[in-house]
């Protein structure tokens, strides 16, 4: 809602600068966005009467004025504008004036004669052109020629208004009227209100209650309807001063009947609409339910299919608009309209609401009913209405009013003490400070013990209810300022976070260690994304749980993976030229118990990375290599080692997305812990990438399952270990795995670890063939290893190796 | 006798400074004078050919030659050592402004930087850390928070829904009810539970489909606003700096009475006005409350018993403001010369 300080004043004095009362309302709860003002760039703009206008001496087209601006010397201002005459009044911009459409005005010379402003147009000033008058729009603007010398232009040319837009909460229905607004000015500024006395005079003799039929039909969904009836209407324009009001509440003036209903609707906050009696079919109004299918044609023409359910309002044959969202078309206020219905109704805010979201249009009158409208009111907004338009002298006004109220709304009350306010704010304000401060609100409160009160809410403070809410009062009334700071006081509490969390944070800062960064993405995919990756058609991860108002086209699912993130997060850094990448993600994906979704799913904790690029940044003592597919694995083998996951098994594996030769998964006992891999062909070609691409994918659950709980560190040997290498030609499809697994078996007692340290297939080994080079260490806690004991077990390895695979020892 | 003493020591000396260019040279020298077939070896083996009483006079006159020689091999070698040293030092000399080696370095995501920091302020006031579903009961997203179906205040928070009953969480409240359920109705609780949150929002430059929340609650006897206000401001001066401007405002959040929204003054231009707080010098940065009796009756709290104060901040928000990131884009679009910005 907007409204200008113009209307608020007519309602009550006060001295504060809009930007003050601006920070006042804000600080009491009722926020005003922005302060517009009209005058914006006009402060260093007056009124000059030019005295002497003479042709300049050196040019045919300019001329000299002497301007009276007020002060003690007359400016000299030369102008090029061909409309001016001695004795015109016009606004002068003077030297340092920054006008609202830029120019910034300083002295000048002007053919050898110095000016000291300038004489400005409409246009220059910013006024709305629109509506002023064709001579006006263009050359100096000319005020009356009796205007004063010295004055601010923005006021001699009515601009010097301002507007406060506000952005209410959802709480305050009633701030959504001038009255509203004044209320609360009044109690935070300590003003009186002088409120208009509303009264209509009853100065026809027909009356309404003969001439139209009002009735509900559904209760539930309308508390409340009211109407008057206005006769001999005679439709032209509002005057002037109505339709200020409605421009500065950003609404525009139509016509007399259709602007009193929109201004008594912003001043007091009761929505209203007007009908042409003479087109509602047997003069008979009901609000009920929509049926489907049934047809309601709206002020706007368009043609709208009830659903059914909605409320609207139906003459004797058809809908003759939806209730509290959109008049009906034939029932419009026209010229030729002699004779008003007025309504004046409580809606269900819910059922407004659900109408108003369903066609996608929220006018004033739907918000307002949304938030609620104060059921009392009804019957002071026709009389409103209608007095506003017989002192127009637009109307006669039927007597009567057809007021239909089936259920009276019951005042409420709430109760409350001093102390338990003064527990929930911390704060040790009076009681009678709190009465005062209710009071003021327009609570009626009646003291029933020492200290304890009773408040009667008024009709327009449906949202107040219990103690909790007047705290909220007395808070903000108060000061939020003023209430002291403390700390909770109680036990001490334990400040713990889940393994899983911990454990989360583990796997990041290991993984940052080894030079991964961590992507963030949103949680969203899309089933192209599948066939990119190359989902299996079968598998569940296409069964992604569909989001059923998506914000694009673009993700209308939710992610069953973190794949397809990552793949889009390289794509566009590679796109960038961003070339070595290292990103993982951790987060959950979001697998359905079943489709189309009953229950929530499942969510998963998942990890995944992604490298592509160098192994070392570039330099000048390093090679460029790229990063291959050991460097992704030993990522995952020092990751899983970090997380005290011993002992997993690496076997060839199998993932839909990645090389079936070049796919490792990790294992404990059946239990996959890991897969890495180099990308899938197919899949880095449907991603666009030609660069290799190396994948990791994890579980987090799993993982952390699979670590080991008990930690002892272990004391350092006394007696010195010894190492041998070995190496062994093996065939090639010999799995270097399988020969270390040979080795362990063999190693004996004293065998403390292995470590493959290097790889040759070539000529000096054969075709077809490899050598595996391995370093060995032997160890005993008891005493010194003799060469004989370490030999024992080279040999029973060797043995074991040409046993098994047909190893030969290379020398 | 003496004289030929005198003259193989003369040799020598000359031998040593003239001759000696390498260390193994000077081992030759030594080895020529006296080393086990030396000169000097050689010469006091003689001695026994002496007389008797010239013996020790001779003796003496030799050793203290050898001595004098070996003091200048001493002498000659120090100086051959520290001539080598130098000589390999010069040759060793590197061009030490060439740049070093570097490993890659990975980081953590601005927005995991940020949510530890939160985090571990809270922790340290004692706040358990909690978590929910991402994909929620519209029940716990909003009605057991006070804001049933078809509330105005829903239109704050446009969500994506699944079916009419589940929908993503628009926000991190839903952990409010669900902890205060699982924990023995009245038993007191103090919890902050960080993670995604989802709105039918455009995405721009200050607006995502998905986001970052933190949602906070404390719940015991006797809990007061003021207890809101004093934990705000202990976390906002930890997060910002102590000097930062706290400000509170009445506002209104279906699940909280009274509620307010809270600002900080604006960290770019300090409270005087620019284009990031529209002029205004302060900053909206978080919304928060006192516990709305309905929402504490939903979860089996009695209101009459227990109060408590609960709160949101918004994680992109706090580390827009506290790294200077204008784009709230930059934190979902993963690119790397972003991401590598933070340490």
């Amino acid at each position: 809602m907007q409204v200008s300080i113009q209307w608020l004043k007519d309602y009550i004095d006060f001295d504060e600068t809009p930007e003050q009362l601006a920070d006042l309302l804000t600080m009491a709860g009722v926020p005003v966005e922005n302060v517009l003002r009209a005058d914006e760039g006009l402060d260093k703009v007056v009124t000059g009467k030019l005295t002497e206008v003479v042709p300049h001496p050196n040019s045919d087209h300019l001329q000299v004025c002497t301007v009276d601006v007020g002060g003690k010397e007359p400016l000299t201002i030369v102008t090029g504008a061909p409309n001016v005459k001695q004795g015109q009044v016009v606004p002068v911009a003077l030297v340092g004036a920054h006008l609202p459409n830029g120019q910034k005005i300083s002295k000048g010379k002007l053919r050898g004669i110095v000016s000291m402003g300038m004489l400005c147009s409409a246009d220059e000033l910013k006024m709305d052109l629109a509506n002023l008058p064709e001579e006006q729009k263009t050359g100096i603007y000319l005020l009356p020629d009796d205007t004063e010398a010295g004055q601010s232009a923005a006021k001699a040319l009515g601009l010097d208004d301002c507007v406060l837009e506000f952005e209410l909460t959802a709480n305050r229905g009633d701030c959504f009227s001038v009255f509203g607004i004044v209320r609360e000015i009044a109690v935070l500024t300590g003003k009186k209100p002088h409120w208009p006395e509303i009264a209509a005079k009853e100065n026809d003799d027909a009356r309404a209650a003969d001439m139209v039929k009002i009735a509900i039909d559904a209760t539930d969904l309308c508390a409340r309807f009211s109407a008057r009836v206005l006769k001999n209407v005679k439709i032209g324009p509002s005057p002037e001063w109505m339709q200020k009001r409605l421009e500065g509440a950003g609404i525009r003036a139509i016509n007399n009947v259709v602007d009193v209903t929109n201004f008594v609707m912003v001043e007091l906050g009761q929505p209203m609409h007007a009908y042409d009696y003479d087109e509602v079919k047997g003069h008979s109004l009901t609000a009920r339910r929509a049926v489907e299918g049934e047809n309601v044609h709206t002020l706007d023409d368009s043609s709208r299919l009830a659903k059914g359910g909605e409320l609207v309002i139906a003459d004797a044959e058809k809908p003759a608009g939806l209730a509290g969202v959109m008049g009906g078309l034939e029932t419009e206020i026209t010229e030729k309209t002699t004779t008003v219905v007025l309504e004046a109704a409580s809606f269900n805010g819910s059922s407004i609401r659900r109408t108003s979201r369903a066609i996608g249009l929220h006018s004033e009158a739907s918000g307002r009913f949304e938030r609620g409208v104060d059921a009392t009111g009804t019957v002071r907004a026709l009389d409103r209405a209608a007095q506003l338009l017989e002192d127009m002298g637009a109307c006669t006004v039927a007597k009567g009013v057809v007021d239909v109220y089936p259920v009276k709304k019951e005042p409420t009350a709430v109760a409350f003490t001093a102390a338990e306010v003064n527990r929930r704010l911390g704060t040790e304000i009076s009681g009678a400070k709190m009465k005062e401060i209710i009071e003021k609100l327009g609570f009626a409160v009646e003291e029933t013990g020492a200290e304890a009160y009773r408040a009667a809410v008024p009709s327009w403070r449906g949202d107040v209810s219990c103690m909790e809410d007047i705290s909220e009062e007395v808070a903000r009334i108060y000061g939020f300022d003023h209430i002291p700071s403390t700390t909770p006081r109680g036990d001490v509490m334990e400040a713990r976070q889940s393994a899983s969390q911990a454990f989360a944070a583990k796997i990041r800062r290991v993984l940052v260690s080894l030079g991964m960064d961590e992507a963030r993405s949103f949680a969203f995919t899309h089933p192209l994304m599948f066939d990119r990756l190359n989902v299996p058609e079968d598998s569940p991860l296409r069964c992604a749980i569909p989001i059923m108002n998506p914000l694009t086209d673009e993700y209308p699912l939710v992610r069953t993976t973190l794949l397809t993130n990552l793949f889009e997060n390289t794509v566009r850094n590679l796109s960038r030229k961003n070339e070595d990448i290292r990103l993982f993600e951790i987060a959950p994906v979001f697998l359905p118990k079943a489709l189309p979704v009953t229950e929530q799913p499942d969510e998963i904790l998942k990890l995944a990375g992604l490298l592509t690029g160098r192994r070392e940044p570039v330099g000048w003592g390093q090679d460029g290599a790229a990063i291959d597919f050991y460097d992704a694995k030993g990522i995952v083998e020092q990751l899983l080692e970090a997380l005290s996951i011993f002992r997993c098994t690496v076997e060839p594996g199998e993932h839909f997305a990645l090389h079936p030769g070049a796919t490792a998964v990790f294992k404990k006992g059946k239990e996959v812990l890991a897969v890495v891999g180099e990308v899938h062909p197919a899949v880095q070609e449907a991603f666009g990438v030609t660069k290799k691409m190396y994948v990791f994918e994890m579980d987090v659950a799993t993982l952390l399952r699979n670590t080991a709980k008990d930690f002892t560190s272990q004391t350092l040997p006394k007696y010195p270990g010894v190492s041998r290498d070995l190496a062994m030609i093996v065939s090639l499809d010999t799995a270097a795995a399988d020969v270390e697994r040979l080795i362990k078996k063999n190693a004996g007692p004293y065998f403390k670890d292995v470590t493959l340290f290097d790889l040759y297939k070539g000529q000096q080994v054969g075709e077809g063939r490899k050598s595996l080079a391995f370093a060995l260490r032997f160890q005993s806690g008891e005493k010194t290893l003799t060469d004989e004991e370490v030999d024992t077990a080279m040999e029973k390895i060797v043995a074991a190796a040409k046993k098994e695979f047909g190893a030969e020892l290379r020398m | 006798m003496e004289e030929k003493i005198a003259r193989l020591k003369q040799m020598a000396a000359e031998k040593i400074r003239q001759h000696t260019d390498t260390l193994s040279a000077l081992n030759d020298v030594r080895v020529e004078f006296l080393g086990k077939k030396g000169e000097f070896t050689t010469l006091l083996r003689g001695l026994k050919e002496l007389a008797q009483e010239e013996r020790p006079r001779i003796g003496q006159i030799v050793n203290e030659a050898r001595g004098q020689i070996e003091a200048l091999l001493e002498e000659k070698k120090e100086e051959l050592h520290a001539r080598d040293m130098e000589e390999r030092l010069a040759n060793e000399k590197l061009d030490v402004t060439l740049p070093g080696r570097h490993k890659w370095r990975g980081h953590l995501h601005p927005l995991t930087l940020t949510l530890d920091r939160i985090k571990a302020i809270f922790m340290d006031m004692g706040f358990a850390v909690e978590e929910g579903p991402e994909i929620e009961r519209d029940y716990f997203n909003f009605e057991a928070l006070n804001l049933p179906k078809d509330h105005p205040a829903r239109d704050m928070q446009d969500s994506f829904y699944i079916t009419e009953e589940i929908l993503m969480r628009t926000q991190t409240s839903p952990v409010q009810a669900r902890t205060m359920q699982a924990h023995e109705p009245n038993s007191p609780i103090r919890m902050i539970a960080p993670g995604r949150v989802y709105r039918r929002d455009d995405y721009d430059a200050t607006h995502s489909p998905m986001f970052t929340q933190v949602e906070g609650l404390v719940i015991d006897k006797g809990v007061r606003l003021s207890d809101l206000k004093g934990t705000l401001e202990l976390f906002l001066h930890r997060i910002f700096n102590e000097n930062i401007g706290v400000r509170f405002r009445p506002s209104f959040f279906p699940f909280t009475e009274p509620s307010a929204e809270v600002d900080i003054s604006c960290v770019m231009c300090h409270g005087k006005g620019c284009r990031v707080c529209k002029g205004t010098g302060w900053l909206e940065i978080l919304g928060a409350g006192m516990v709305h009796p309905h929402v504490l009756e939903m979860s089996g709290y009695d209101p009459k018993q227990v109060s408590g104060f609960a709160f949101g901040l918004g994680v992109e928000r706090i580390a827009m403001l506290s790294y200077g990131i204008d784009d709230l884009r930059l934190f979902y679009d993963n690119d790397l010369r972003f991401l590598r910005q933070f340490e």
